[in-house]
């Protein structure tokens, strides 16, 4: 069965402020869903909104995946139903090494979505979780990083700490890559790259594209999708989606911006409050 | 059973425990004379709005405990004691000390360097062998008995202890170890470590306090360290505390060093209910290094206050100090750095830094980094942060599976980690990654394992000629870094 990530007249805040309002959106497994729109339209909260970021309140509106309600769950347990987000910015972590961390995180979406039993310590008692032994999860990462193209160097440092621009973007794919997510929502991973960096990520997703993912990308600008091809094209405004289309709307959005397909209240409303 | 002395801290005690160990003269009038200087020494009560360690010990109940709990060195060890001897033997090692509550139980040293004459005993007996030895380092220069009036209640009342000597120009790769343990609650036991090491020698050693856990007793345990560093001698001290807690903990390390000598502490505390931890660096010599790295985990009611002093004498001295400890539930730390560098003490770099992690909101921690100095071509600085987990990188963790607790548990780890690698020894290294899982509510087994393996054991198994650099704009071998262990 195809996987689908419903969202129903999803509506959030963060701090108060009215950042999504009203968005509606299918993706399904298999399917490449380019999202653009200008800065500050709400692209990247829907993305953070969809895995349960805390610092945004959701106000109205439904999020199913699988037919199951994703508002329900922690944001543990999202990636752990096999949704993914590629970070825009991903998080430095020091001290803890990719091979920790990776293991760690593929253990608990290999378990799927459901609660965690928590040991018992300091009583000494301490619960056995059913893990990926080392030689299994070393061979599955080299694999992994052998189609990437990534540098066996890469497991022993910590995460993203003194990554590069591109190569933090790199070790979202690769995890990604590990995880084997349903759909992937990938927010602006074209952004800080430069071109050949560009093509190299682009490579990389496209590596991992087929039948079982289905990816929401992410983009301010057309030339990602010089390289991934879109199903479909959606155009995010003041918290909306205002127009859907095939790929050739992104070349339409290169060519003329996006001022043309503002709704005339919208421009009216910003003319009158300025 | 050997006798034991009856509860209690007296004049007629000191004079009965010496008595009962067959001590010289010396040490008796040394401990008589110690006794009047506790006896005349003002309880220390700390600062008026600190966090309140030292006034809680100074109402702890010492009269109520035996100072003198001899163990039987020919009775087997307890399983307790035998089992974590084990696991420290894992690896090579060069000698071993095995401290029983009061009684020095166990010694070993290898062969080829007792031939070299390295001395290894416990204290009692050095004192009987090695008089001038012991007389003149012997809670003298290092650690004066009049440092504070538990200094004092130790040189009086100092019960076992171990004895180091280690000849001029004798180098001892694999590492000493000694175990100090406490199983008879109710006890006071003060043991002593006495280390001399003669010009251009080399010793790891490496010390571990226990006791058996969950006591509902009060004990109580004084550990001094004194360490000696002849010309160009260099001793690396590593100590993990993992006592119960129901115990009370006093320690204070100090090492002198003559010119080009180096000390290098490394300490982990991770047990007792109220420890008082006083560690310090006497740069006497030009030249001398000093390195002080320290991690602790504090949950429950545990209260710490530690004092590191970096004292620079001398030109051309060196001294970093790394502590990085976690506090959880209403557990409380008071960390005290000083960096003293006296007047003609030039060219010299002194560097401090404390990090504490915050993961619950009762837990509270101070720090208080204090800086004299009195020389004018030197570099020094020092730096404190306290905070809580970051809850940017708890999302992140969290949006890869992780739940919750375990994201916070891995924030530990990689808060930890970078002082851990700088332990030289690799058991220790593992054996303190799985003591810090143990203490972090929730954990499992594996964790413990996952964070070894990744940090020790992953090897890499060439690099692949297809691969190219994450970063595509520096493709070249520089890019290909491994980790150093």
């Amino acid at each position: 069965m195809t996987s689908e990530l419903i969202i129903k007249n999803l509506h959030a805040n963060i701090e108060g402020k009215p950042i999504l309002r009203g968005v509606d959106l299918v993706v399904k497994q298999g399917e490449i869903h380019a999202l653009m729109g200008p800065n500050g339209s709400g692209k990247s909260t829907l993305a953070n909104v969809i895995m349960g970021n805390p610092k945004y309140e959701v106000t109205d509106g439904e999020i199913w995946f699988k037919d199951e309600n994703v508002l329900e769950y922690s944001p543990d347990r999202r990636p752990r139903m096999r949704l993914f987000l590629a970070f825009q910015y991903p998080m430095s972590i020091p001290g803890v090494s990719v091979a920790n961390f990776l293991r760690r995180s593929l253990e608990a979406v290999r378990e799927g979505n459901k609660t965690v039993e928590e040991g018992e310590n300091p009583t000494g008692k301490m619960t056995k979780r059913r893990n990926i032994p080392p030689g299994e999860f070393r061979k599955l990462l080299q694999e992994k990083m052998r189609l990437l193209k990534v540098d066996n160097s890469f497991i022993n440092r910590a995460i993203n700490d003194g990554f590069s621009g591109g190569e933090k973007k790199r070790a979202e794919i690769l995890q990604m890559a590990l995880l084997e997510p349903e759909i992937a929502l990938m927010d602006e991973t074209d952004s800080g790259l430069d071109i050949d960096a560009l093509k190299i990520v682009s490579e990389s997703v496209n590596a991992l594209t087929g039948p079982n993912l289905g990816i929401l990308l992410i983009t301010h600008y057309q030339r990602m999708l010089n390289y991934i091809t879109p199903d479909f094209v959606h155009v995010m405004f003041h918290g909306r989606i205002i127009k859907s289309g095939g790929k050739e709307l992104a070349l339409e959005l290169e060519e003329k911006g996006y001022e043309w397909l503002k709704p005339a209240d919208e421009t009216n409303g910003e003319a009158v409050n300025a | 059973m050997p006798e034991t002395l009856l509860s209690g801290f007296s004049r007629n005690a000191v004079e009965e425990l010496s008595r009962l160990k067959g001590e010289p003269a010396w040490m008796l009038e040394k401990r008589l004379q110690a006794w009047e200087t506790y006896e005349n020494t003002p309880t220390p009560v700390g600062r008026r709005g600190d966090l309140g360690t030292l006034r809680m010990f100074s109402n702890f109940r010492f009269q109520e405990l035996h100072p003198y709990v001899p163990a039987q060195s020919d009775s087997p060890l307890p399983a307790a004691i035998a089992s974590s001897l084990q696991e420290a033997l894992v690896h090579a090692r060069s000698g071993l000390v095995v401290q029983r509550n009061t009684s020095v139980v166990r010694t070993e040293l290898a062969d080829k360097l007792q031939q070299q004459g390295v001395i290894l005993t416990d204290l009692e007996t050095a004192v009987r062998n090695y008089p001038e030895l012991v007389q003149q380092h012997f809670m003298t220069n290092c650690i004066p008995v009049s440092s504070d009036k538990y200094t004092a209640l130790h040189a009086a009342f100092w019960s076992s202890g171990i004895f180091l000597y280690v000849p001029k120009g004798v180098e001892i790769e694999d590492p000493i170890l000694a175990q100090v343990w406490e199983d008879e609650p109710g006890s006071a036991i003060f043991t002593h470590t006495l280390i001399i090491a003669d010009e251009l020698s080399n010793v790891r050693f490496v010390q571990e306090l226990n006791s058996t856990q969950g006591s509902e007793h009060n004990s109580f345990v004084h550990s001094i360290v004194e360490i000696y560093t002849k010309n160009a001698a260099h001793v690396e001290f590593s100590n993990l505390q993992d006592l119960g807690q129901n115990v009370w903990h006093i320690t204070h390390k100090n090492a002198v060093q003559e010119q080009d000598g180096s000390v290098a502490w490394v300490l982990a505390d991770l047990g007792s209910k109220v420890m008082l931890s006083n560690i310090g660096v006497d740069l006497m010599g030009n030249g001398t290094a000093g390195e002080l790295v320290g991690v602790f985990f504090a949950d429950h009611e545990q209260r710490y206050a530690i004092k590191t002093l970096s004292h620079h004498n001398a030109l051309n001295t060196n001294a970093e100090t790394l502590v990085k400890g976690v506090l959880t539930d209403s557990s409380r730390v008071e960390f005290d750095g000083m960096i003293r560098i006296e007047p003609g003490a030039q060219h010299t770099a002194s560097f401090l830094s404390d990090h504490t992690l915050l993961l619950s909101d009762e837990c509270r921690s101070e720090s208080i980094p204090g800086l004299e100095i009195g020389a004018n071509e030197v570099s020094a600085s020092h730096g404190a942060t306290t905070g809580k987990i970051d809850e940017e990188q708890l999302f992140y963790l969290m949006v890869r599976g992780i739940p919750q607790e375990e994201a916070e548990r891995i924030i530990v780890q990689g808060f930890f980690e970078p002082v851990l690698q700088r332990i030289p020894l690799e058991n220790l290294r593992v054996r303190l990654r799985r003591s810090i899982i143990q203490r972090l509510r929730g954990s499992y087994e594996t964790e413990a394992d996952t964070w070894v393996d990744a940090q020790e054991r992953w090897e890499i198994e060439g690099v692949d000629e297809y691969a190219i650099a994450l970063d595509s704009s520096t493709a070249s071998d520089d890019e290909i870094k491994l980790t150093e262990y």
